[in-house]
């Protein structure tokens, strides 16, 4: 007995050692993991940082003080630039540490280093799209004495000071599931995080997209469909006189019909787009989003003093981007007296504001969505392995390197041998080898222009700033106190041979094909100071083809939000900023009553024929009790969505593949909406029914049956129980997708054409909303979805989250001096003391 | 008296192994406590009280703030296991490695003490085969 006592208590105690000590299918071990010293039980302890905290910090010239405010936002007071940004970076550090490593590992191409094999695709595609080499071009370039290399390095000395003091209890969650801890970041780092941004905002590979369509539906209707010049023009440089969009008068080409060989045509392009861009955003069939479908809704706009009601400027920001927690953005406000003083959002692992204002100015952007990226067909030396590739007749050497990449343990678990020439990356696809050209992997700074930027006093001042920014292209509209607003579509243009259009891939075996040089800075799409009295964008096409033509892109998303903003503002000459805040969850869309409007027309006449049946008619109802908003509680806006689809998947069929339920491309609401006002048009035409050809009212029609069918299966089949809120959701995802982590579901006021557009995925939306009015004294608001703190067991994790979900947002403490955050809005301080 | 004693003394060397050395100070405290009182039949409920206590009260030090309530939802959720199951997991690893700590060292031992055998020998030849001789020492 006693034997087997001691065998059974030495395999338990075996056991529950071997369990407190070692991994388990990934998981970490329970020992440490547990423990209530300093496991994650700790981490309730490591949010908000509350009372007076003083740490030592090496390098600093002079003490520094953050004062944390009521809403978790650090304001750093310090003497010098250097200080405030090494204070920055401890602050950043404390608050999302693991944030800043996963994105500087996914430009590096190395994040199966810290979460396992599971990440080598991605990892390989990081590597091959060059972003990491081009960051350590770009910091090779900054000269040793530039504001903006001494400014990150600061930076980084603050951050690796967190790191090197960080106590077991404040290893973050996710070091702790994924067993591993901090490494230190290097000041080229930034630039890696900057890289991010244009990945994540100036990837344009339609070209590729485009190849497939043109082989199945011919390039007349290819171009009528994915258009250069959007049909409905409402551009972001106003039209003096216009106060209306300009319709263009467009009917679309037939449809050629594709061959078998077309068919597998567009199967190599789309195979060569699905290799090109393996991890870009999809929708929720996994099918990569066409820019403007979904992923985009910035919007800003500005207000001139003599159009609001207090005689001052006025600035709204509203980015969307994806939603994640922690935030992309973390809120913080700089003071060094006597050099600036800056507010704004920043992006942990950079000492830069990219959105935010001063005493005298604001700014903000949304995407510009230019073309900035192209691809060629190169002629090259070996088809498996080449070595050279032909440029005008002679053989140039292909650049090579090979890349390792390695798993959590240090293992090599591949090696790629990647390849360039002298316009980028090459790839071996199904269309043969292609190369690729892009704005972002090439020499620039746009820390320095963000840095000179935040000191700027007039819009002017701020613009000359920015002189040399280059990607990601912006649309950054400006405010400042002396009543100036003004926008210009800020970055690098390419200018191309030939047509000048970039919606197509190259021959890359002549020099003819390359880049010419950029659009001048005096030729991009800018105004300021308007005769209307506002400025507007909402990533439409910024420069209306009939008054200054140029190519800036194609395909360009469509213009209902700008209507949309350009409505209220031109309707209201007292503009405030609760206007302005409320315009943020408008629940209007410019693009319902186009749609309704063609659907009651077919209904009309299906009434004449005696083809309305009792059923169309209860659809109808629906439609007719509906105010046309997009709240929450609409009944009318869950069946509005659905007959939207069932619109577009009867409409397009021609751009399906045979024999899939997959279209090569979808054309957006603007192409669409032009269509409805052709009923007749050939594209109505379902070639499915071989026996029917129907018209615009029988493809509306049936849409509207096939939406009233599906709704109320999803729905139930009384209307009155049916609430867009348990429709339209956001979900804001924890970064590594951790169950629990995130918060989703969430009931949002948006809709299709909204200004809140969001996705059907519910992965993007409003990351950062706020409104500036540029007074005597300047008041500010704003919020994001998310909150200051990485730690999920923190309460300043997603405190925003329900605020942001109802639209409001909070005032914006801006302090002059640490004196003047007043106790009761004072939530702890932290100095630091130089070493 | 004494076990009381040792009782309280092996919760504070848990609580304070585990915050300054270690979490795997529990089963080493657990059998130096068998070491010690072998005898005890109870002993290994004994330690598993004292590893739930000692925990117990590191995580009642978290409490203040909400911590420990915001890691339970917060993890709970993220493991799919609940708060209520991560805080009873929480209090029973370290029982778990207490108990059989002490019951594997008051196996070896032998329930006298070390002077199992001996002892053992002893009763065999007078007959006796009492074992709760050790509880008398507490």
């Amino acid at each position: 007995m006693r034997a087997f006592t001691g065998i059974l208590s030495a395999l338990i105690l075996g056991a529950a050692l071997w369990v407190g000590t070692f991994s388990l299918r990934g998981a970490p071990p329970i020992g440490p993991f547990l423990s209530p010293a300093h496991g994650v039980w700790a981490l309730g302890q490591q949010g908000e940082l509350r009372g007076e905290q003083s740490v030592q910090l090496a390098g600093l010239g002079a003490e520094a003080e953050v004062r944390y405010d009521d809403r978790g936002v650090p304001h750093i007071f310090a003497a010098s630039e250097l200080d405030a940004y090494r204070a920055l970076g401890w602050v950043h550090a404390r608050d999302r540490l693991f944030q800043m490593e996963l994105a500087q590992r996914s430009v590096a191409g190395t994040l199966a280093e810290l979460v396992g094999a599971r990440a080598l695709p991605r990892d390989r595609e990081a590597r091959r799209q060059g972003l990491a080499r081009s960051a350590d071009a770009k910091w090779a370039a900054i000269p040793a004495d530039a504001g903006s290399r001494r400014g990150v390095e600061a930076y980084m000395e603050g951050l690796n000071a967190y790191i090197r003091g960080m106590r077991p209890a404040d290893l973050p969650l996710e070091y702790r599931l994924l067993q591993k801890t901090p490494r230190e970041f290097e000041p080229r780092d930034t630039y890696y995080l900057l890289a991010a941004m244009s990945l994540t905002l100036a990837w344009s590979d339609d070209e590729l997209r485009r190849g497939a369509i043109e082989s199945l539906i011919g390039k007349a209707a290819a171009a009528a469909l994915f258009p250069v010049d959007a049909p409905i023009q409402e551009p972001i440089e106003p039209v003096p006189g216009r106060t209306a969009p300009r319709i263009a008068d467009q009917r679309l080409p037939a449809p050629q019909l594709a061959s078998a060989q077309a068919v597998r045509e567009a199967e190599r392009w789309l195979a060569t787009r699905e290799l090109v861009s393996a991890g870009m955003p999809r929708d929720a069939h996994g099918a990569l989003l066409t820019r403007g479908e979904g992923v985009v809704g910035s919007n800003n706009w500005a207000v001139a003093p003599g159009r609001t009601e207090a005689g001052y400027a006025l600035l709204s920001g509203d980015p969307h981007l994806e939603l994640t927690l922690p935030s992309i953005w973390y809120e913080v406000h700089l003071v060094v007296p006597g050099e600036f003083d800056v507010y704004g959002v920043s992006l942990p692992l950079s000492p830069i504001v990219p959105i935010g204002f001063n005493r005298d100015v604001a700014w903000t952007a949304t995407n510009t969505g230019a073309d900035v990226m192209d691809f060629y067909r190169e002629t090259v030396d070996d088809t498996t392995n080449p070595a050279r590739y032909q440029v005008d007749g002679a053989w140039r050497d292909l650049t090579t390197r090979v890349e390792e990449f390695r798993d959590a343990s240090g293992n090599v678990i591949a090696v790629d041998t990647l390849r360039t020439t002298h316009r980028g990356p090459l790839w071996s696809t199904p269309l043969g080898w292609l190369s690729m050209r892009w704005t972002a992997l090439e020499i620039s700074d746009e820390g320095e222009a963000f840095r000179a930027a935040s000191r700027a006093t007039t819009v002017d001042e701020w613009y000359a700033a920015m002189r040399d920014y280059k990607a990601p292209a912006q649309n950054f509209l400006v405010a400042d106190r002396g009543g100036q607003i003004g926008i210009r579509s800020t970055g690098r243009y390419p200018l191309r041979p030939g047509d000048g259009r970039g919606d197509k891939v190259f021959d890359g075996s002549t020099s003819a094909s390359d880049w010419t040089g950029d659009w001048p800075l005096d030729r991009v799409p800018r105004s300021v100071n308007p005769a209307q009295g506002f400025l507007a964008s909402a990533n439409q096409q910024p420069l209306d083809p009939a008054v200054r033509p140029g190519y800036l892109g194609w395909n360009w998303p469509p213009p209902w939000r700008a209507i949309r903003i350009n409505t209220i503002l031109r309707g209201d000459s007292a503009m405030t900023p609760e206007k302005m805040r409320l315009a943020h969850t408008d629940p209007h869309s410019a693009l319902t009553p186009v749609l309704l409007g063609a659907l009651r027309e077919a209904a009309e006449g299906a009434r004449g024929a005696g083809a309305l049946s009792t059923t169309d008619g209860e659809a109808l109802a629906v439609f007719d009790a509906w105010d046309q908003h997009f709240d929450t509680e609409s009944r009318g806006a869950v069946l509005f969505e659905t007959f939207l689809e069932a619109v577009t998947r009867r409409t397009w069929d021609e751009l399906l593949l045979p024999g899939e339920d997959r279209r090569v491309g979808t054309p957006n609401s603007m192409v669409m909406a032009r269509l409805l006002a052709d009923p007749t048009s050939v594209w109505w035409d379902d070639r499915r029914t071989a026996e029917l050809t129907e018209d615009r009212d029988d493809i509306l029609m049936e849409a509207l049956r096939d939406a009233w069918r599906e709704t109320r299966a999803r729905h139930g089949d009384d209307p009155a129980a049916w609430r867009w809120g348990a429709v339209r959701r956001a979900n804001v995802r924890h970064l590594l997708q951790l169950p629990g982590l995130g918060r989703e579901g969430l009931s949002v006021q948006s809709g299709p054409g909204t200004l809140a557009p969001a996705d059907g995925g519910g992965t993007h939306g409003a990351s950062w909303r706020f409104v500036v009015e540029l007074g005597p004294e300047l008041r500010a608001w704003g919020t994001y979805p998310g909150g200051q703190s990485g730690n999920p067991v923190s309460t300043r994790y997603a405190d925003r989250i329900p605020q942001w979900q109802r639209g409001e947002l909070s005032p914006l403490r801006v302090p002059r001096t640490a004196a003047e955050l007043a106790d009761s809005a004072l939530a702890g301080t932290l100095t630091f003391r130089p070493e | 008296m004494r076990s009381i004693v040792l009782f309280v003394l092996a919760v504070a060397a848990m609580a304070l192994g585990t915050w300054y050395i270690g979490w795997w100070t529990v089963p080493v405290v657990g059998a130096l406590w068998a070491f010690i009182a072998a005898t005890d039949r109870t002993l290994p409920l004994q330690a598993a009280l004292a590893g739930v206590n000692a925990w117990g009260i590191l995580l009642a030090l978290r409490m203040p703030g909400g911590g420990v309530e915001r890691v339970a939802d917060s993890v709970g959720a993220m493991l799919s296991i609940g708060g209520a199951a991560l805080i009873a997991l929480t209090l029973l690893y370290p029982a778990l490695l207490a108990a059989s700590a002490a019951t594997l060292v008051r196996a070896l031992r032998g329930p006298n003490g070390g002077q199992g055998a001996q002892r053992s020998g002893a009763q065999r030849r007078g007959g006796s085969s009492s074992s709760r001789s050790g509880s008398s020492l507490t």
